[in-house]
């Protein structure tokens, strides 16, 4: 196909990596410049963080002594039937954020990419939701999710007779995992487009109009121009929506705190509620490393396989 | 850079930059130190952090300390609980915490007197202040640990049902004294088309009221040493009034007297739905009482009673315990300033004062004491000695939130009582 030579010979033209990393080096400000951010860095994060860790081998409930007690915070985790429960919504919620807030992201970067005169209006009212504090969308969102018919969504729906369609949509242990989901994808999917965006401003114009010429349809030009191309943004998306899904604290704690029963409780608010309502910090703390390694360990697959994708394209 | 071409040296900014950091520096060192210390001329500023519902009584109290002329300069502030246990906690554990702070009596939440308590060295002793003496023998649990009073709590708070009297005179509906006559007004009011009881159970605390207030006459009527027998392993959730307790309170859920979705209803919506008039009645703690009131076009439509779970009058128990209180830490500068200050609460003309602003019932009762009048009907039962604290001997910080998750569940129809029941026996065993 005429499209995938063209993006073919034109990477093939470009420059070999090492020679722009050699220029790279002449021009870069000296390493040692490094020097002063690491080492705030290294006693903000890495020292607390690091030392954190030893708390995870203890019995520690916060406050005084405390001992070692070998792995058997590990052992209780691997058992703890509400940890477990709240892996699995963990798991549900970021594979749900991942791909739907992407897709809304793709295409509304798609729809304010084009010439329509409002387009800078739309990508800053599609933008507006990421810039607002996470507690204040939770709060918004409760009184959206409200559960009298005659409020929020379901005055709604009641208003455009769907009456049959309204939920208790934060109450019902069954749908309140997906509310969340959705409110954390209406607020997050303006970034997406961002980034979205910003791939699709890279894309050369000229590859369209030869496509064009060639005669291949909307459709086809997105499939082997755009969406190759799109690539590196694809990958920061992807990996950012995982990270957030799997870290996913403030919406869940103000809108929910995990209820009702135990229907949204993720990783994170376990490992809080550990902490700082049952007093058990040693617990806690295991909790808190194995997410860190789970989302570590996720995040370098991931990452691992969409570089793969890139240097394909 | 902008700023350094137009004639500003780089040596010149760095100067700069690193003079405003040493002065912003300076400045909060200044005013660290001059945080809950002591000055020359003897006089200490004490710092207290409380929970939003303290801070009218703390207000009033230390306004009336200091007019009284104590040398004390008081540095207040207040937050949610999650937030206290949160921050109060990370203080005490680095050694900078408040001179007075927030304290949950007995044991069983991260900031209660028997979790701080186990720890040497955090809550001072008040022993040996003259108010402790008016104690009641059956909250002393409540106000210690190790057998040393370090709670500061003015009084009882008792759970009952507030309700609305236009609503009650609209369906022709008296006040009930036992259980039938309680479910036949929540039938008749829904008759009425009333929702008898608002229940707002995404408010995860709201949740477990209606349990208390069932297992006050279930459990303790018949086993006041039920929290003992628990705690040595003889008694479980699963084989006591608890079950009865939790079947009553899924009963309510089926006869349909609760709201709709109850577990998607905040603390807030359910308050209005009383105030308003949409609602007849809902389970709560009497500190709830003013802000139903002020919820409700006319405050005189508001008032409450004991919750009438038993066949006759004369058996039905209530909830009551320790209102949420302060403690001092131990190991505070003006330890000296922050005693004297409690023994002035503990002066029986402030548990008045304090007990006004929160709609508490006062430790001791005197002529002077003002009792909130919808409180009137829980009198007998608290000075004939029908009161239960359940809920404030738990083992370990997890029982309570188990409570919650676990009827929130019960009312999406998740689980059974059964297994609601076991799942909190499991926790209760949990090392604390």
């Amino acid at each position: 196909m005429t499209t995938s030579t063209v993006v073919k010979a034109e990477s093939e033209q470009a420059p070999p990596r090492p020679a722009r990393r050699r220029a790279r080096d002449r021009l870069g400000p000296p390493w040692f410049f490094v020097v002063p951010a690491l080492l705030v860095y290294a006693a903000i994060v890495l020292y607390p963080s690091v030392s954190g860790i030893v708390y995870a081998f203890t019995d520690w409930s916060g406050l005084g002594d405390w001992s070692f007690v070998g792995l058997k915070n590990f052992d209780t985790l691997f058992h703890d039937e509400q940890a477990l429960g709240a892996l699995k919504n963990t798991l549900l919620l970021t594979v749900a954020i991942v791909v739907v807030q992407n897709a809304i992201g793709l295409a509304l970067a798609l729809g304010v990419h084009t010439r329509i005169k409002s387009r800078i209006l739309l990508r800053a009212v599609f933008f507006a939701p990421v810039v607002v504090s996470p507690v204040m969308v939770a709060f918004l969102w409760k009184y959206v999710y409200n559960p009298a018919p005659d409020a929020g969504l379901n005055g709604l729906l009641g208003a455009i007779g769907l009456d049959s369609l309204r939920q208790d949509w934060l109450g019902n242990p069954s749908l309140a995992l997906w509310s969340v989901a959705f409110m954390v994808i209406w607020q997050h999917a303006g970034y997406s487009m961002v980034i979205f965006l910003a791939g699709l401003e890279g894309v050369p114009a000229d590859l369209h109009e030869a496509a064009t010429i060639d005669g291949a349809g909307r459709f086809s030009r997105f499939r082997y121009i755009t969406w190759p191309l799109l690539a590196p943004a694809t990958t920061i998306n992807l990996m950012l929506s995982t990270i957030g899904g799997l870290k996913l604290f403030d919406q869940i704690f103000a809108a929910t705190n995990g209820g009702p029963g135990y229907a949204t409780e993720t990783l994170s608010t376990v490992l809080y509620k550990q902490a700082f309502v049952f007093g058990r910090f040693g617990y806690s703390t295991a909790v808190a490393l194995v997410l860190a390694l789970f989302v570590a360990a996720v995040s370098l697959v991931q990452i691992r396989y969409l570089r793969a994708r890139e240097d394909q394209t | 850079m902008t700023a350094i071409s137009n004639g500003l040296s780089r040596a010149q900014f760095l100067r700069m930059v690193g003079g405003l950091a040493a002065g912003a520096g300076a400045a909060g060192v200044l005013a660290a130190c001059g945080d809950g210390g002591s000055s020359g001329d003897g006089s200490a500023t004490l710092t207290v952090v409380g929970v939003a519902d303290e801070k009218a009584p703390l207000d009033l109290l230390t306004k009336a300390y200091t007019d009284s002329g104590a040398k004390v300069t008081f540095k207040t502030s207040y937050a949610p609980t999650d937030q206290v246990q949160t921050s109060v906690r990370t203080q005490l554990n680095g050694g900078n915490a408040p001179d007075i702070h927030v304290l949950y009596p007995g044991s069983g939440s991260a900031m209660s007197t028997g979790e701080i308590g186990k720890t040497p060295g955090l809550l001072a002793d008040l022993s040996g202040q003259s108010w402790t003496s008016l104690i009641p023998a059956n909250l002393k649990s409540s106000y210690s640990y190790d057998g040393k009073v370090h709670l500061f709590s003015s009084g009882l708070t008792v759970i009952g049902v507030i309700y609305n009297k236009s609503v009650f005179a609209g369906a022709n509906v008296q006040i009930p004294k036992t259980y039938d006559e309680f479910l036949t007004a929540c039938d008749t009011l829904k008759k009425a088309g009333k929702v008898p009881l608002a229940l707002g159970a995404q408010t995860p605390w709201v949740t477990q009221l209606i349990t208390y207030a069932f297992v006050a006459s279930n459990v303790y009527r018949d086993t006041p040493d039920f929290d003992d027998q628990m705690l040595a392993g003889k008694a479980t959730f699963l084989d006591s009034g608890w079950k009865q307790s939790m079947t009553e309170y899924m009963d309510l859920r089926d006869r349909g007297y609760f709201n709709d979705n109850p577990n998607g209803t905040t603390l807030e919506q359910s308050t209005a739905m009383v105030a308003n008039g949409q609602a007849a009645m809902a389970v709560q703690v009497a500190p709830l009482l003013p802000a139903f009131r002020d919820a409700a076009k006319n405050k005189d439509d508001i008032s409450m009673f004991p919750f009438p779970s038993a066949d006759t009058a004369d058996k039905v128990y209530t909830w009551g315990g320790a209102n949420v209180g302060i403690g001092v830490h131990e190991k505070s500068k003006n330890k000296e300033a922050a005693l004297k200050f409690i023994e002035f609460l503990g002066q029986q003309e402030n548990i008045n004062k304090w007990c006004e602003a929160v709609a508490g019932i006062p430790i001791k009762r005197d002529a002077s004491s003002k009792v909130d009048p919808a409180l009137e009907s829980f009198l007998p039962l608290l000075d004939g000695g029908r009161v239960a604290p359940v809920g404030q001997r738990w083992p370990n910080a997890e029982v309570q939130p188990t409570h919650f998750s676990v009827i929130q569940e019960l009312l999406g129809k998740k689980t059974t009582v059964d297994d609601a029941l076991k799942k909190m026996d499991e926790v209760y065993k949990k090392d604390a």
